[in-house]
Parts: C-alpha cells; structure tokens; sequence
C-alpha cells in the first residue's frame, strides 16, 4: 500500500458516522487506493480502533455491499470488488436518477449552473485520479 | 529475619517498584500527560516539564521516606508483617502524587470538540495464537497435574500440613488438614496459568490507539509493542505456573517429610521469575514505549486519536469507560501496558469472573474442613 488508507471520523460532522465510514471507504476504492481483492479489516477491529458500535461498522459495509463495492466475507471481514464489466441498464437509469436528484438539490441549495458543473468535475476529476485543478483548467 | 534482611529486602523493593514507577514518564505517548490528552505540543512545553520533574521529586522523596519508615518501624518492634509495609506504602505514595499531576494536567487539556477517531484500512493479519495457547494449555496442565497429586497423596498427609513458607524455603506456619488447605495452591495455579494465558491472548488483540495522518506507522509500531507484551506475558505466565507446580508439590512432599523445604529448584523460579517480571517491564518501557510509542519516530508528532486521545472516556485518566466500544483491553494512558474496557459487559465479566475465582478460591480454603 503506497498510501495511508486512513478513516477518519469527525464527531462533530452533522453525517452519521457510519456514513463517514461507507463515504471513505466508498471514495477510496473509486479512487483506486483500494484495488479488487484487497480484505478489509473484520467489523470488530474497525469498530475497536474508531470506538463505536460493532453495528455501525457492519452498517457501513452492509451498504458499500449493496452497492457492489464490497463482499461480505466470513468472519465480519469484507473484500473490494472489480467494477462490472458490463453495466446494468435498469441499475444505470436507477443511478442516473440519483444523480439527476444531487445535481438539482445542488441547484436548490443556491449553486450556480457553473458552480454545480465545477463540483462535478471536481468529483470526475477526483474518479478518475487526476489533479481536479488542472481537470478544471482544461475545461 | 534479621534486621539486616530487613534493611536489604525493604531497599530493593523500594529501588525496584519506586524505579518502575519514576520511570512512567519515559514510557509516555506524546500528548498524553499523567493521565490526560493534552495535545502533542503542549505535552513537551515547558508546563508539562515542570508536573513532569515535580514526579521524579516527589518519588524519590517518597522512596526515601518509604525506607526510613520501614525501617524505623523494624527498629522499635520487628516484625514479619512489616514486611509488605514498603510495597504499600510505595503504592499509597504512587496513587497520590499521580492523582496530583493528573489534576495540574487537566488545567493543560484543551478545550473544544472532541479529537476524531482514525483507523486504517490495511488488513494487518492477526497476530499468532501459538504461544498465549500454549500458556494456556501450559497452565492447565500444570494445575491439573498439581490437583492430582495432592489429591492422590490427600489420605497419607498429617493432620497439620505446612502453609507457609520463610524467605529460606523452611515451613514457617501450618494450618490443620482439609480440602482446602491442601487444594489451595494447586487450585490457584491452575486458574493463574489459564488466566495470565488469557490475558496474553486478548492483548494480542486489544484497541489499537492509532495517529493521524501517518496512521500506518502508528499501526505498525502498535502491533510490534502488542507482540512484545504478549511475549512478555505468556512467558511471565508460564514461569508463575511453573513456580507454583513446584511450589504445590514440594508443599506436599513436605507435609509428608519427604523434604524439609522448599525445593530449591521452585525458590530458584520463583527468583528468576522476580527478576524477569521487574526487567522485562523496563525492557519493553523502554525499548518500545507504552503501546510502541517509541517506535513511531516522526509520527509521534501527529494527532492521537479516538480511545486515548478522548478525555470524555477516561475517568481520572486510569478508567476507560465507553460503552459503545466492542474493545475488551485498551492501552494505559500511564504507565505500561492495558486496562479494562468498563463500559463493555464482557471486559467487567471477566475481571468479575478472574477476581472471583481467586477470592472465591481463597475464602473456600479457608473455612473449608
């Protein structure tokens, strides 16, 4: 591992916690930190390292499975999963109304047009690994 | 005992468990101060420097005091039961300057939301099994073995069987047969064994305290420090059920006349365990540094998190209480070594259960007929 695959857990933030956790797990394995394969630490150690409940990490790993960014393996362990070769059009239009949602609440929440495209690339950008500066420059 | 082995015994006790204690401020994690988190800064500034000399005085001057004392009692009337006065006294002298420079530490604790939790996301594999095992399996062995022999030589002892023994390894006070006279040792040895084989078992597998950023070097000097213990505790574990096998036996050989002491063999265990016990805990203090502390270099500057880091969870900085937390064992934030979890039923069942055994054992032997 070249990184530190840190979680980190704010206990001020408005987000559950394990949100937090499914959240960075979530972007470490977009981001390719986490590759295909790897184990994750069982719930109880997570959950003994953060000091929460055992159910708050098995939440958090219960929807990243959901998802399809992990397997639940034996022992509470979890492992990362490839990417689907070949997407699924009924989950790609479930996925697209997710997004359709975000941007318009991102909308609502008083962004500009402009603003709302730059936080996107900002997230592709991030996705695909690269600087997002220089992603926005490009744009 | 003469005065002379009055005045050595009561001196290297001092020396040892008033040295223990002086060092503790070496074996500290950066941020952590007699108890409290007070931030990686602030924990080498010079406030922290002052509470920090005003321990090493105040041992040291609890030392001396602690030996005049007990010798001075020794001097107007001798006594064997002076003889733990010096180790209690050390204690009393410990808890009293701690709970001092935990109170000046708190008035440094900063202010604010609570310092986050971090964890890494590395599957370190857990650690090996074999030897907190084999203490295990060590200890139950040799209590069983201690119960069958007393049990097989129960009917051949005399009505008064010897249950204390002096510093030279001869019988000093005998109590009349009966189960629990004669099943004492053994019993203890055998729930001693499996228990210390226990407890080196969930220290290989206790909360890790990690920092972040640099999270990873933390992990890593954590899990070394876990190894060690679990060394030190399965071989200390082992070599306390060893000496009480012998002495157990040899306890019984005597009530029978087969021997007029100890056997030397036990007296040379129980030493070398002393010895090893006393400088394993310097070894490992200052080697690795409670919880590998002095392993983490660099990142010994970065922020602790979670359990240590959070002065929420500890009460009067010794007691770790959060009942969220599925931990059984955690690091001290003084001293070396792990605590208890209160605030999980399992960690409170266990040391009931181990408490209760021993109590219970003790107070059985004692009124048993």
């Amino acid at each position: 591992m070249q990184t530190d695959v840190t979680v980190l857990i704010d206990w001020s933030s408005a987000e559950p916690v394990y949100a937090q956790i499914a959240r960075q797990i979530r972007s470490r394995i977009a981001s390719g930190d986490l590759t295909p394969g790897l184990a994750l630490p069982p719930v109880r150690v997570l959950a003994s390292d953060l000091g929460v409940n055992l159910n708050t990490v098995a939440r958090a790993y219960w929807l990243l499975e959901e998802e399809g960014f992990l397997r639940i393996r034996d022992r509470s362990g979890a492992e990362v999963t490839a990417p689907l070769r070949d997407a699924d059009p009924a989950a790609v239009e479930r996925l697209r109304q997710q997004l359709a949602a975000v941007l318009s609440r991102m909308r609502q929440a008083g962004l500009t047009l402009a603003e709302v495209r730059q936080q996107a690339e900002r997230e592709l950008a991030t996705l695909a690994g690269r600087d997002p500066e220089r992603q926005l420059e490009a744009t | 005992m003469t005065t002379g082995i009055f005045f050595v015994v009561t001196l290297v006790e001092a020396l040892l468990i008033g040295g223990i204690f002086l060092l503790y401020p070496r074996f500290a994690r950066r941020g952590l101060l007699f108890g409290v988190y007070v931030g990686e800064q602030v924990s080498a500034g010079d406030e922290a420097g002052r509470i920090t000399r005003g321990w090493y005085t105040g041992i040291i001057v609890w030392m001396g005091l602690t030996i005049l004392v007990s010798v001075g009692l020794w001097s107007v009337r001798p006594s064997v039961a002076l003889a733990p006065l010096a180790p209690s006294l050390l204690v009393i002298g410990f808890l009293g300057l701690y709970l001092r420079a935990y109170f000046q530490a708190r008035a440094l604790a900063p202010e604010g939301p609570a310092p986050p939790a971090a964890t890494v996301l590395t599957s370190t594999p857990p650690a090996n099994p074999i030897l907190p095992f084999t203490a295990i399996g060590f200890g139950a062995a040799c209590g069983v073995a201690a119960l069958a022999y007393a049990a097989s030589h129960y009917a051949d002892l005399p009505p008064l069987v010897p249950t204390h023994f002096g510093p030279s390894g001869a019988p000093d006070a005998w109590r009349p047969k009966s189960l629990g006279t004669v099943m004492l040792l053994p019993l203890m040895t055998l729930v001693l064994g499996v228990s210390l084989g226990v407890i080196a078992f969930l220290t290989s597998r206790a909360k890790r305290a990690l920092r972040y950023p640099l999270t990873e070097v933390s992990a890593a000097a954590q899990t070394r420090f876990r190894e060690a213990m679990t060394r030190y505790i399965s071989a200390i574990g082992m070599m306390a059920t060893l000496m009480l096998t012998l002495m157990a036996i040899s306890s019984i050989r005597v009530a029978l006349g087969l021997e007029r002491g100890l056997s030397p063999v036990a007296m040379i265990t129980a030493g070398v365990l002393l010895v090893a016990a006393l400088a394993g805990t310097v070894y490992i203090g200052l080697r690795y540094g409670q919880g590998g502390a002095r392993l983490e270099r660099a990142a010994s500057r970065a922020q602790l998190t979670d359990g240590l880091a959070d002065n929420r969870y500890w009460v009067l900085g010794m007691f770790y209480v959060n009942r969220d937390d599925p931990a059984i064992l955690v690091e001290h934030r003084f001293g070396l070594g792990y605590t208890l979890n209160l605030g999980n039923w399992k960690a409170v069942a266990l040391f009931v259960l181990f408490i209760g055994l021993l109590v219970g054992i003790t107070v059985a032997a004692l009124v048993a007929k």
